[in-house]
């Protein structure tokens, strides 16, 4: 009766993967677009334990959790921290 | 009591199951958190809430299938949910 807890909550996880990917497409706040894919990266490393993979979830935390995170900041540090609307035709002949 | 449902069922997967309920409730507001949340300050409360909850599902799974070395994954996240949410804070505070 646990097992099938745990898996009922495992595919819970699963919609949460879902959940953060969307977000990290459809945000327009970079910051929080990086934190939704750390979410997405956080539930696919418990998925992994899930499965019996304790190697690869500890992998993906590392990398996928932490390292990514930093660097994905530390570039949005670099360049604009909104997303850019695109230009209209008009506004490309003033150039 | 003698012929109840919960007699066959031992002590240990009465907690398990409990627990596994809270975590979910848990999981699901964190993410209800993170969806709505108008700011970035609400995301960052709301990943590191889902880090911390993930760190006992783990020790939950872990107690499970009666493998222990999933504790180590579980001893990853606890170091680096730290560092990402410190990693976060520098940025908002323009020290990164």
């Amino acid at each position: 009766m646990s097992t099938l807890v745990l898996t009922l909550l495992t595919v819970v996880l699963c919609a949460g993967i879902l959940i953060g990917g969307l977000l990290a497409v459809m945000l327009n706040n970079m910051v929080s677009a990086v934190i939704s894919a750390g979410l997405a990266s956080l539930f696919a490393s418990v998925v992994y334990v899930a499965l019996a993979a304790p190697d690869v979830a500890m992998t993906e935390a590392s990398i996928g959790s932490g390292l990514t995170t930093m660097i994905f900041l530390y570039a949005i540090r670099k360049t604009q921290n909104t997303e850019v609307k695109v230009t209209q035709p008009e506004s490309e002949d003033s150039e | 009591m003698t012929d109840g449902i919960l007699t066959n069922i031992s002590m240990t997967e009465i907690t398990v199951i409990i627990s596994a309920v809270l975590i979910f409730f848990s999981i699901v507001f964190g993410i209800v958190r993170l969806v709505i949340g108008p700011d970035t300050v609400d995301r960052v409360v709301a990943i590191d809430l889902l880090t911390i909850v993930t760190i006992g599902l783990i020790a939950l799974l872990a107690h499970q299938a009666e493998r222990y070395i999933y504790l180590d994954v579980a001893l990853v996240y606890g170091l680096l949910s730290f560092l990402g949410v410190l990693a976060v804070a520098r940025y908002l505070e323009k020290g990164i």
